[in-house]
């Protein structure tokens, strides 16, 4: 039986244990605590939560030159409001100037379905990653959460972390090692790779089980960490499956499929499947039913595999 | 208050003109420059470095140091010309401005420099990451100072608003912010550009402490930078009243020389004028 955690809460108590540990962590928020987890730090470190009310660039600046005092800022608000608004302060005040800030997206992707496009974030990953030296991890369920909040507090230098609203699956042993920047094989198979990342990997894991029921054997992938991409994995399941189909929740533009597709055009070129939300602003609505309506659902990730697999795009890719 | 006597008045005088010296000697190597602000602000930074800050040549990441940012990066020719008069460059790195792969670039880099403690270029990052320093350095305890040296045109800039409110609100105490309000900007003068008046009034506003001054007369820069904070649990602001270009009569003032690509009989009618001023100090 599948056991679902909250996700917020789940960053939230892994922040707390992390900052047990290590007595730089402190919290940085923009008049979005207990939306984001953050209310048990706020409780057991008081001196150690700052308030900066809805400051989105301020709050950049702020916390870079905390880090420059030894601090080890985690700055935590809804996703665009840490990533697409303020994104100069990103780049130059973590970025260039190398400060070893964490920034956590919360209610990442379509997760804030029913907001509508200004509170969604799908254009995080396209832009964050032309950062040089930010590492961003998209943890795929609550085991990643807890792991990933810990390797970035214990990672030097700035990491942007997705974190998303409903409850999610765990899908991944504790006893795993997470390391930053290694993708984890969830399942070995030999017809196609299924990559997928952070809160849509549920997705792609059911996806998989359906065409295993089918005798489709896929190679399924838990990316978490999107930056520094896992090149060795992706290389040798391209090598080996020969063809990759990509999972996520955010706009293929500049996605993880994206920057997959990008390494392989150039090492090793494969037919490639990009499901994601194509260039558009997503539609309000209940999560299931957004989800759907970009084919995030696991039997319509299934039902694309099957056909990506069928079309033999691939023979005609080889041809050109 | 802290007062200068004249022999301290007199060095602090003449650093200020070597500090303008370096602007040229890079000016020379580089053929052009933001150079009407680095001159604006040369006496305020030479007050800074040589009179009220604490900072170490030799141990620039000396934890106890206070920091300076220069929020208005383009600045940056004087805070390189004041580095290397303090020690923490070479002179002969002066000579490399506006060459492939020099350290010193058109805006300051910490990781290519000692003794500069942020990257700014782009306007109204400044403010908010001393603010981060000043918060940081009172969490551990730490009775350092931040000062930051922003420009009037950059006070447009929204975000400088929202660190303003933040170092308020936060009681950031050990933070000097200096406004080098030359009154122009790129576009012409600031009041016709986009209005900040009244200016002491708007700061005030924000729950900071003012004070207005010649940002060109060492006692006052000095007199009135020393015993901050102004008001306790209060950023405090000094806001100087300056002249584009100070030093060069016939630049001073002038929009221009906001970023002057400098001929060869430009830069000895400065030289000339600088040694005028030397020696008008001696």
């Amino acid at each position: 039986m599948e056991i679902y955690k909250d996700p917020r809460k789940t960053f939230g108590e892994a922040l707390v244990a992390a900052g047990e540990t290590n007595k730089n962590i402190i919290a940085l928020s923009a008049d979005s605590s207990s939306g984001s987890g953050l209310t048990p730090f706020q409780k057991r470190f008081p001196e150690r939560h700052i308030e900066f009310g809805i400051m989105e660039q301020g709050i950049m600046g702020f916390a870079a030159g905390l880090a420059t005092t030894g601090k080890i800022p985690f700055v935590v608000a809804i996703a665009p409001f840490v990533t697409a608004r303020p994104f100069e302060m990103f780049r130059n005040d973590l970025g260039y100037m190398r400060q070893n800030v964490k920034v956590v997206g919360r209610c990442a992707g379509l997760t804030y379905s029913d907001l509508g496009a200004t509170h969604q974030s799908l254009d995080d990953v396209a832009i964050i990653r032309t950062i040089p030296g930010v590492t961003i991890i998209n943890p795929g369920d609550p085991v990643d959460i807890v792991k990933a909040v810990h390797a970035a507090a214990e990672h030097i230098g700035p990491v942007y972390i997705k974190v998303g609203s409903p409850p999610m699956p765990v899908l991944m042993d504790e006893s795993y090692p997470f390391r930053i920047g290694k993708g984890v094989v969830m399942q070995n198979g030999s017809d196609v790779t299924l990559i997928g990342t952070g809160t849509v990997l549920s997705k792609a894991a059911g996806a998989a089980k359906i065409l295993k029921g089918k005798g489709i054997h896929v190679r399924l992938i838990n990316l978490h960490t999107i930056k520094p991409l896992d090149k060795e994995l992706i290389l040798k399941a391209a090598k080996e499956t020969g063809k990759i189909v990509t999972v996520e929740e955010g706009y293929v533009a500049g996605g993880m499929g994206s920057c997959i597709a990008e390494f392989l055009s150039v090492e090793h070129p494969v037919p490639m499947k990009m499901i994601g939300v194509n260039d558009q602003f997503a539609e309000p609505g209940p999560y299931e039913d957004v989800l759907a309506l970009y084919g995030l659902q696991s039997g319509q990730i299934a039902e694309t595999v099957e056909q990506f697999l069928k079309s033999g795009r691939h023979g005609r890719f080889y041809e050109i | 208050m802290a007062e200068l006597n004249a022999a301290e008045k007199k060095e602090l005088e003449s650093v200020a003109v070597k500090i303008r010296r370096n602007v040229l000697r890079m000016l020379k190597a580089g053929r052009s420059g933001h150079v009407g602000g680095a001159l604006s602000s040369a006496d305020i930074l030479a007050a800074l470095y040589f009179k009220i800050m604490r900072v170490d040549p030799l141990n620039p990441g000396w934890p106890q140091r206070d920091r300076f940012v220069l929020s208005a990066g383009h600045k940056c020719l004087a805070l390189y010309g004041t580095l290397a008069e303090k020690g923490f460059l070479d002179h002969c790195i002066l000579d490399t401005y506006g060459a492939h792969c020099t350290k010193l670039g058109g805006h300051p880099d910490m990781h290519k420099v000692p003794g500069i403690e942020t990257n700014t270029g782009a306007l109204g990052h400044g403010l908010a990451i001393a603010g981060g320093m000043a918060m940081g350095l009172k969490m551990d305890g730490i009775e350092a100072k931040v000062y930051v040296v922003m420009g009037d045109g950059e006070l447009a800039e929204g975000s400088n608003w929202e660190a303003a409110a933040a170092a308020s609100h936060h009681q950031l105490d050990n933070l000097l912010v200096f406004v080098d309000r030359n009154s122009l900007q790129i576009g012409g003068k600031t009041v016709d550009v986009m209005s900040y008046e009244p200016l002491d009034k708007r700061w005030e506003a924000f729950g900071w402490r003012v004070r207005v001054i010649d940002g060109h007369d060492m006692d006052q820069i000095v007199a009135q930078a020393t015993d901050i904070p102004f008001e306790k649990s209060k950023p405090s602001v000094i806001i100087a009243n300056t002249i584009k270009s100070k030093g060069l009569s016939f630049a001073e003032n002038k929009v221009e020389y906001h970023y002057w690509k400098a001929t060869d009989e430009g830069l000895a009618m400065a030289e000339r004028e600088l040694q005028a001023i030397e020696e008008r100090i001696k």
